[in-house]
This record gives structure tokens, C-alpha cells and sequence, in this order.
């Protein structure tokens, strides 16, 4: 198998693409993202189990040109970030070169060794780890011993509480927030040209990181998510108060997939499930 | 001292000067602090209607006449749009004044030349009432101002007034197309007509308020003029909060407009960074 | 400087001798998998070699949203009112040298010309007693910034780790003398000499030089390289001890009464330079970048004299894309 550099060296030696958005590791060893922009540039990208961040999010943060096409190096659970957004015609199918990696779980902070403990919970639930849509595909995987699912085990707690209890528990949580909307900035699903959050006529979120704003933030932030969300964890792993957000995310998908046998991000001509909408509908959940 | 807390103001009087600009008289509720309240030609004020916000306006009436204060404003977003919407005898707030001033006491002794363009008449308002009230102590005094359409002059009466003086030259334009069938000024944009009017460099001092891009034009005529770039006087508005220099919003490099301006020569303005 | 010695227990006396109706407690403690400054923890951590607090303490001195005052309309008449301020002081304890120094910084801001009394009461109301540092790692660049693991910057009292049960206490201000003469009167003078770990300072600059170049190189490809991952999030503001921005707005409890707050703002957002003309000085993740590093090491060095910088590290390791602000400055050093 032709390995991440070759087929990016090609890329961009041949102009199929204008940039790649790709990993690399600095002086440190840390892995950050990195744009190579030149055939010197790919010899710098690299992918392992630090390359946790989903590089999805830049697709629509970066300039794409309108005919162009740009190279991107992403892992399985970014892959279903591609997809969503040529779903939901943010981007073009033929704007994007996959450069699909086999992957072997991610891994949280730089410092982070590679076993159980710390391997995502998102790893566990990743299918085959192998890319489902891609133009070439590099890397191998390496069989990983699964991660417990904690959150799961919270998810479960959750649903034995009363709603009183519920409340007091979300409203602990998001009291923390202190509106730095990295949880939006690093989430390949928010791309609006002016978020709600920033829109002061009429105001719909209230704007400061007090209780009351911030349960109006999180609680429209993970609204508008309802079937959308590809499940990156990025919004929980960037946020520096730790709020469990992907909790909410998690269930919301859950309710999606049981309701409404849905899954976002899993092919690209399927049309969404709010832009859809079908007589055999289940309507249970709305009470 | 709560330095974020406004005193109370009452609008006495409101004039609707275009379609989208207003002139709000306002007189602080307490008469001492009307009495104690000074500020100079070119500062700014934060007006706030409570419960929606503040926003920044310059002071647009004169220091000469302290009884009461004027700000002309123009509906852009939330604050004003509700500063819209309100009638005599309410009340708002005001913190101010703040920022630095037009350096009056240098330009005594001078030819004055004001160019404004649309709402930029506000602060430059401001200032030619100030060197009308002292008309002896400044040369030849020339206004130019010009707006769209004849629809969005602001201050009509007093632009009659100032025409009717004698030692002011005042001439009005609008824009292309901006006419009305008796409209008796000047049609063009303002550049064009500073280069018409063509006022003397010579112991001459320039302000000019406007949208960037007729400054941006106009300054090209004023060199050409022979204006020198200490003579040429504008004032910058970049987004401010505080007004105080500390929310660290309305930065251009290292100067505050909100502390250091906004009242800059056009020397001063080319040292500063690009970003306004 | 007067300077004692004072054993662990002698600290915990203190903790639990303070009046809790006069004095809150801040130290650091763990909170789940990191550090962060709790207040009146059960369990603080006075631990030298723990890491920086995922979040700095500003917000004990610059909250993340503070009342400034509220008003209520009766009839047609308005009034305002001034919001309660705590009468309880504050002692932080165990603060890093990294954070204590943050305070003196944050005041050139806040105190010159108009003076910012809600962060003045609050820091006249608080006790710091700082921590020497021993941890280190990639992210942080104390040293750099003028300062290191001893600095007693920003401190009232400074303890620096002696021996397992030991620490030396030093006195640094007014404040902190008053408070071991009136909480700790009875330490014994301490007259032998510390010995401390060497920093290594992986990202050594001189942040003159730095300064100098980044005032001369406002245009300058760096910009678009930093930034152009940066994805405009307020990560790097918020966790950090001396950025200070923020917002003012206005917030109604119904059509009558509300308030007016002042919130934590920054200029990594779009929105913060746009005006509503829709016009915006800084329109692009580059540009935010460029202010970003520029008012940190330029534009506060030139205003004030100060570098915005404690070089704590922490913008560093929670930022989502990445960015090493201390490599960036490193890098720079090296033009
Ligand atoms: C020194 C100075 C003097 C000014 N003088 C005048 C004047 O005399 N007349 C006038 O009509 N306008 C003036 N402006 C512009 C005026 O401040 C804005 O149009 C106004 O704040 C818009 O507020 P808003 O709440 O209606 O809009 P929103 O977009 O809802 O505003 C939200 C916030 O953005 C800020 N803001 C928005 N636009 C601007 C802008 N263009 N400049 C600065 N801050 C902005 C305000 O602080 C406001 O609190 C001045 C600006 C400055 C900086
Ligand atoms: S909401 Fe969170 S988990 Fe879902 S797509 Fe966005 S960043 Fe990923
Ligand atoms: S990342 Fe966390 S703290 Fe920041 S806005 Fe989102 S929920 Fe709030
Ligand atoms: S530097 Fe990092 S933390 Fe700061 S705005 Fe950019 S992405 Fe967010
Ligand atoms: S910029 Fe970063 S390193 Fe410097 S004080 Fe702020 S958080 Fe710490
Ligand atoms: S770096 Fe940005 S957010 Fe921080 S103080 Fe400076 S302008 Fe404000
Ligand atoms: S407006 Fe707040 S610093 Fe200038």
C-alpha cells in the first residue's frame, strides 16, 4: 500500500489538489493539523493515534476554490464529517481528494499513551476502522484492546433520574460553561455564516456565561445538532470546562437511529433526516 | 467610582434629519451634573437605552452651548434601533465624555476647511459651532458637505443658516442622481467638488469626517492642494465597548481609539497599522 | 525579606483557623483528571510539582460575567443601582508563580487613566500566597517572559518547598505581613538557603527582540501560517491569566428591571471588531491571530510595559488545532 506521503507527494506535485489539510508533529512530537501546500510540505504529514482531530472542520473554514479541489487526510469517524457535509451541500463531492486512513483508535492529549484507558469510546463503536468513502487509502491498523464505555454506563444513569434530578445535573454542568464556543469553532457540523449565538435582533441566546445563557447555548447548540451530529467527540474534547457535551449529542443520535433508522454521514446521496421527511414516521417521541 | 455607570439623560427634543438619522437634545436629570459635565470639540459619549445596550455617538453639539447635549445617530443594529423608536421625555444613559478632541486652540488664528460626507457631519457639527461661537479668534472658514441624496443631508436648517454667514463658504453637494428636480447645490461627490472649491493650503487647517471611502479620495485632492499631512485632521471609529481602554476592542496596533483618538492627523494615521 | 519556616500542618491549622464568614479559600485541587483552582476545597493540593490549572484564577478577579449595575423603570423614571459586592476576602493559596504575576499585569490595564474598581475591590480583598514551581513541560515558557519558578510577582507571601514537611515562607508585600502577623504569628524565622529546581525553558526568546520584530513585520507570511488553522474559538483567551477583554450588554429580568454585565470577550471572534455597518478591521482567522500574538507581545509592552504573557502554557495545551503561542513567539525569535 502506497503510504500518506507518496500519495500526497503525487497530489500535489500533479495539482489534483490545491493544499492538503493533513497532521503533523512539531518539535515536541506533538500532533497538531498542518496545510502542505507544496511537495516539501507532505513530507511533514504524518498519521497516528495522537491524529485525533477531525480535519472536516476546516472544509468549510478554509477557502475552497469554487472548482477546485483540495486533499484531506482523514480517519473513519472524520470520513462520516465528509460525508455529512456533501450531504448537506456544504461541499462537493468532486471539491474533496480522501486520503482515507486505516486507523487503530485515537488517543486524547499528546501526552496520552496508546492503550485502553485512554483510547476514545468513539473507537469502540467505529466499525471496521477501515474508510468507507476515500480516493486512496493509506496506513494500517493495529488491533486495539476496546475502551470500557463510561459514558454509556453515565448514559444509563442519566436515565434512572428523575427529571428533577436531570435537570439539577445538566444545569451543574453547563454552569461551567464560560461561552468560549470552542465547543462550535472545532465542530465540523457548525458552519453557519452567522451563528445564532452571534445574532443580536432578535436575540435568541442570551450572551452571557451566566446560568441562564448558558443552558440557552448549550441547549440550541445540541438542538441543532438532532440527526446531525457524526459522533467526532471534537466539541467535548475541545472544551476546557470538560462538559460532558456529547452526552447529549449521543443520545440524540441514538433517538435518530431508533426512531428513525438514521444515521448521518454514511452515504452521500442519502438525503438528511430534517431535510426529509416521510408519512411512516415514527412521532412516538414527541409527547 | 463605577466607572461603567451612565448618568441619567431626558431627550427634550428629537429631529428627525433624514429618513435614517436622528438629533436627540438630551439634558442630564441631575442640574448639577449638567452644569459640571465638560468636554471639548470631537469627543464621544456611550448612550444607552436600558435594557438593550449602549452605543458610542461623538458629542455632535458644541461645547460653547452647554445647556444641553446632541448626539445625531444613524439605525444600524440593536441599540439604535431602539434609540429609534423612543420619545420625548424618556430617558437614557450617558458615560462620557471620552476620547481626545480636535486641537482647537492650534488651529486659532487659521483658515478652517470642514469636509464632511453623510453622518460624518456629526462630529464636524460639532466643532464648526465651536469656531463659529468664537468666529474672531479663526480666519476664512469653508464647508463642504455632502451626502447620497438630498434626502440624507442632515442639519438642512443650520447648513442654511451657515450659508447666509458672512466669512463662511458653505457648499452642499449630493451625489449623482441624488438630486431633486429644485435642488440648487452641487452635484458630485465630495472629492470632486474639494477639488472645485479649491480651498488655499496656506495657513489652512482640514477636517474631514466620513465613509472611508470618500477620505480615502479626498486626501489625494488635499495634497495635491498643498495641504500638509499634520493639517489634515479626521477621527477614526472603530467598534468600542468601554470607551475607557480597557475592553480592548477598538485597538489599531498599539492605539486605543477609544483613549489615544478618535480624533488622529493623517500623519498620525499612516504610522498606524492597517486594520480600520 | 522577612522570611519563616512553616510546616504542612501549620498550613492546614491555617485552613481550618480562618473564619469562614470572613475569608473564602482558593487552592488548587483535582477536579476529575485536571487541576483547577476550587474554592474552599476539602482536599487542596499544595503540591509544587502539580501542572498549571486548566483554567487561570482571573476569574476570582475578573469574572466571567459581572454585574456592573441594574436598573428599574417605574412609571417613567429609571434607576440605577449599584450591584453588592462580597464583603468575604479571598486567600488564594498555592498559586503558581505563573498566575500570582498575572494580577500586577491585568492592574496596568485596568487602573491606567479610568480606574476598574471591580477589579481593584477584588484584588485589595484577596491574600495571595504563592507556590514555587517545579513542573515544567512542551507548553510553558516562564522565563522567557521575565519571570521563573521563584518569582514572587504579584504574591503577598511566597512558600518555597524546603523539605518533605517544610516550607520557607517568604513575605513579599504589605498585605502579606499584616496576614502572617495577624494568621501565622508565632513561624520561626527562617535563615539557611533554599534550594530550588532548574527551569529548562524549552522555547527560549528575548522578548525585546520579539517585540521589535513583530512591530516591524505587521505584514509578514507568519501570520497566514499560524492562523490559518486557528479555528476562532476563545479557548486561548479564556483559560488565560492576562487576557482581559470583554463585552458589555444589557440583560432584562422583565420589562422593567435588568441589569447591565460585563463578559469575558476576544478578539479571536469574528465578531468582536465587526461593526454594524457590517464592516470588519479584522476579517480574517489571520488577522485575529496576528492580534492575538502583537497585543500580547508588542502593543502591551509598548503601552504599558509588560509583556501580556505569564508564559503559563495553558492557551497552549487546550487549544483544539494545536497552536503554541510560545513556539510561535520561539520562532520568531529566531528570524
Ligand atoms: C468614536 C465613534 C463615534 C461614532 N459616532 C457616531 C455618530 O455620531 N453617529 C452614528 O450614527 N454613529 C456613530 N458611530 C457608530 C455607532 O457607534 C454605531 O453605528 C452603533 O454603535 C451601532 O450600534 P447598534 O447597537 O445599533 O448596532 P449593533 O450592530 O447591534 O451593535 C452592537 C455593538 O457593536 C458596536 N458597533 C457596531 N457598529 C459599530 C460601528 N460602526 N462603530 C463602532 N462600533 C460599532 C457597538 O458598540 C454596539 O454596542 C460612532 C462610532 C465610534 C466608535
Ligand atoms: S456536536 Fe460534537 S460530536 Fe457532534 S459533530 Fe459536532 S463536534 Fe462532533
Ligand atoms: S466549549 Fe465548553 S465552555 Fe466553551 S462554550 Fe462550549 S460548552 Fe461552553
Ligand atoms: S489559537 Fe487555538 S484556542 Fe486560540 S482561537 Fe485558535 S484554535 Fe482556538
Ligand atoms: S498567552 Fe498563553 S502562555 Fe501566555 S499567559 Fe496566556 S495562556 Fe499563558
Ligand atoms: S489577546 Fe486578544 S483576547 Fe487577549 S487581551 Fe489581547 S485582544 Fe484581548
Ligand atoms: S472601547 Fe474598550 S478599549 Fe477602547
Amino acid at each position: 500500500m502506497p503510504d500518506l506521503i507518496e500519495i500526497a507527494k503525487g497530489l500535489l506535485e500533479s495539482k489534483e489538489v490545491s493544499f492538503i489539510i493533513g497532521y503533523t508533529k512539531d518539535r515536541f512530537g506533538r500532533v497538531k493539523p498542518y496545510i502542505a501546500k507544496s511537495v516539501e510540505d507532505a513530507n511533514n504529514l504524518m498519521f497516528d493515534h495522537h491524529s485525533i482531530h477531525n480535519l472536516a472542520v476546516y472544509l468549510t473554514r478554509l477557502k475552497i476554490p469554487e472548482n477546485g479541489r483540495v486533499g484531506i487526510v482523514a480517519k473513519s469517524c472524520d470520513i462520516k464529517a465528509i460525508i455529512a457535509l456533501i450531504q448537506e451541500n456544504q461541499i462537493k463531492r468532486e471539491q474533496v481528494y480522501i486520503i482515507g486512513m486505516n486507523c487503530s483508535g485515537v488517543v486524547t492529549h499528546s501526552t496520552d499513551e496508546w492503550k485502553k484507558e485512554n483510547i476514545q469510546i468513539k473507537c469502540k463503536y467505529c466499525a471496521d476502522k477501515a474508510p468507507m468513502l476515500y480516493d486512496a487509502v493509506a496506513g494500517t491498523a493495529e488491533p486495539f484492546e476496546q475502551p470500557d464505555d463510561t459514558q454509556e454506563v453515565l448514559m444509563q444513569k442519566l436515565e434512572t433520574m428523575s427529571s428533577a434530578e436531570r435537570w439539577d445535573f445538566w444545569a451543574k454542568e453547563f454552569e461551567k460553561c464560560i461561552k468560549c464556543y470552542a465547543c462550535r469553532q472545532v465542530c465540523p457540523m457548525c458552519y453557519c455564516e452567522q451563528c445564532l449565538a452571534e445574532k443580536n435582533q432578535p436575540q435568541w441566546i442570551t450572551t452571557s456565561p451566566t446560568p441562564a445563557g448558558n443552558f440557552s447555548w448549550n441547549i440550541i447548540k445540541a438542538f441543532h445538532m438532532a440527526g446531525r451530529c457524526v459522533g467526532c467527540h471534537e466539541c467535548e474534547r475541545a472544551c476546557p470546562m470538560g462538559i460532558p457535551l456529547t452526552l447529549l449529542t449521543r443520545k440524540m443520535g441514538m433517538v435518530a437511529g431508533k426512531e428513525f433508522n438514521y444515521r448521518h454521514g454514511m452515504a452521500i446521496d442519502q438525503p438528511t433526516l430534517v431535510g426529509s421527511y416521510n408519512f411512516n414516521d415514527n412521532e412516538d417521541f414527541i409527547k | 467610582m463605577n466607572i461603567y455607570k451612565p448618568e441619567l439623560v431626558e431627550i427634550k427634543d428629537i429631529i428627525e434629519e433624514t429618513p435614517d438619522i436622528r438629533t436627540l437634545r438630551l439634558q442630564f436629570k441631575n442640574p448639577e451634573t449638567q452644569k459640571a459635565f465638560a468636554f471639548k470639540a470631537g469627543q464621544f459619549a456611550e448612550y444607552s437605552v436600558f435594557g438593550e445596550g449602549e452605543c458610542t455617538f461623538c458629542i455632535a453639539s458644541s461645547p460653547t452651548r452647554p445647556e444641553f447635549l446632541e448626539c445625531s445617530f444613524k439605525m444600524a443594529g440593536k441599540v439604535t434601533k431602539a434609540m429609534s423608536k423612543l420619545n420625548i421625555g424618556d430617558t437614557m444613559g450617558l458615560r462620557g465624555p471620552y476620547g481626545n478632541h480636535f486641537p482647537i486652540e492650534d488651529m486659532k488664528g487659521k483658515n478652517i476647511v470642514f469636509i464632511a460626507g453623510g453622518i460624518g457631519m456629526a462630529p464636524v457639527r460639532c466643532i464648526i459651532w465651536n469656531v463659529l461661537d468664537l468666529k474672531d479668534q479663526f480666519k476664512d472658514i469653508s464647508i463642504i458637505y455632502g451626502a447620497r441624496t438630498v434626502a440624507d443631508l442632515v442639519y438642512k436648517n443650520e447648513l442654511e443658516d451657515w450659508k447666509k454667514m458672512a466669512g463662511v463658504k458653505t457648499v452642499v453637494t449630493v451625489d449623482p442622481g441624488g438630486e431633486t428636480p429644485d435642488w440648487n447645490g452641487e452635484v458630485g461627490f465630495v472629492p470632486s467638488i474639494v477639488e472645485k472649491v479649491s480651498p488655499k493650503a496656506e495657513n489652512t487647517v482640514a477636517i474631514i469626517c466620513g465613509p472611508p471611502i470618500m477620505i480615502k479620495f479626498t486626501m489625494p485632492v488635499l495634497k495635491k492642494l498643498g495641504f500638509k499631512d499634520d493639517d489634515i485632521i479626521t477621527t477614526l471609529e472603530n467598534r468600542m465597548k468601554c470607551g475607557l481602554g480597557k475592553c480592548g476592542r477598538c485597538n489599531i496596533g498599539s492605539v486605543y481609539v477609544c483613549k489615544d483618538g478618535p480624533v488622529f492627523t493623517y500623519t498620525q494615521m499612516q504610522q498606524l497599522p492597517d486594520e480600520f | 525579606m522577612k522570611e519563616f519556616i512553616i510546616n504542612t500542618d501549620e498550613i492546614a491549622n491555617l485552613i481550618s483557623s480562618l473564619p469562614a464568614d470572613k475569608w473564602d479559600i482558593l487552592a488548587p485541587a483535582k477536579d476529575g483528571k485536571s487541576f483547577d483552582y476550587v474554592l474552599s476545597s476539602d482536599k487542596p493540593i499544595i503540591n509544587s510539582e502539580a501542572p498549571p490549572s486548566k483554567i487561570s484564577f482571573k476569574e476570582y478577579f475578573f469574572p466571567k460575567s459581572e454585574t456592573l449595575f441594574y436598573y428599574k423603570r417605574e412609571a417613567n423614571e429609571i434607576s440605577l443601582t449599584e450591584p453588592k459586592f462580597a464583603e468575604k476576602k479571598l486567600l488564594v493559596l498555592a498559586a503558581k508563580p505563573c498566575d500570582a504575576a498575572s494580577l500586577p499585569i491585568l492592574s496596568k490595564v485596568f487602573n491606567w487613566d479610568y480606574k476598574d474598581e471591580f477589579f481593584n475591590k477584588r484584588v485589595n480583598n484577596s491574600v495571595i500566597i504563592g507556590l514555587s514551581c517545579a513542573y515544567s513541560d512542551e507548553s510553558c515558557f516562564c522565563t522567557s517572559v521575565g519571570l521563573d519558578r521563584n518569582n514572587t510577582k504579584g504574591s503577598d507571601i511566597f512558600l518555597t518547598p524546603f523539605n518533605d514537611k517544610q516550607y520557607v515562607l517568604s513575605v513579599v508585600s504589605d498585605k502579606g505581613d499584616s496576614f502572617v502577623k495577624e494568621f501565622l504569628p508565632n513561624l520561626t524565622e527562617f535563615t539557611g538557603t533554599k534550594e530550588t529546581k532548574e527551569f529548562i525553558d524549552n522555547k527560549p526568546f528575548d522578548y525585546k527582540k520579539t517585540k521589535d520584530w513583530i512591530a516591524a513585520n505587521f505584514e509578514n507570511k507568519i501570520w497566514a501560517e499560524t492562523g490559518e488553522v486557528c479555528i476562532g474559538c476563545a479557548q486561548c483567551a479564556f483559560v488565560c491569566p492576562t487576557c482581559h477583554c470583554f463585552d458589555i450588554v444589557d440583560e432584562n429580568c422583565d420589562l422593567n428591571c435588568g441589569r447591565r454585565i460585563k463578559n469575558w470577550d476576544a478578539c479571536q471572534f469574528g465578531v468582536f471588531t465587526k461593526h454594524a455597518s457590517g464592516h470588519n478591521p479584522r476579517n480574517s482567522q489571520e488577522k485575529r491571530y496576528r492580534q492575538r500574538v502583537s497585543h500580547k507581545f508588542d502593543y502591551y509592552y509598548e503601552k504599558f510595559g509588560e509583556v501580556l504573557c505569564t508564559g503559563c502554557g495553558r492557551c497552549t495545551r487546550g487549544c483544539p488545532a494545536g497552536i503554541d503561542i510560545g513556539e510561535i513567539v520561539f520562532s520568531i525569535s529566531n528570524q
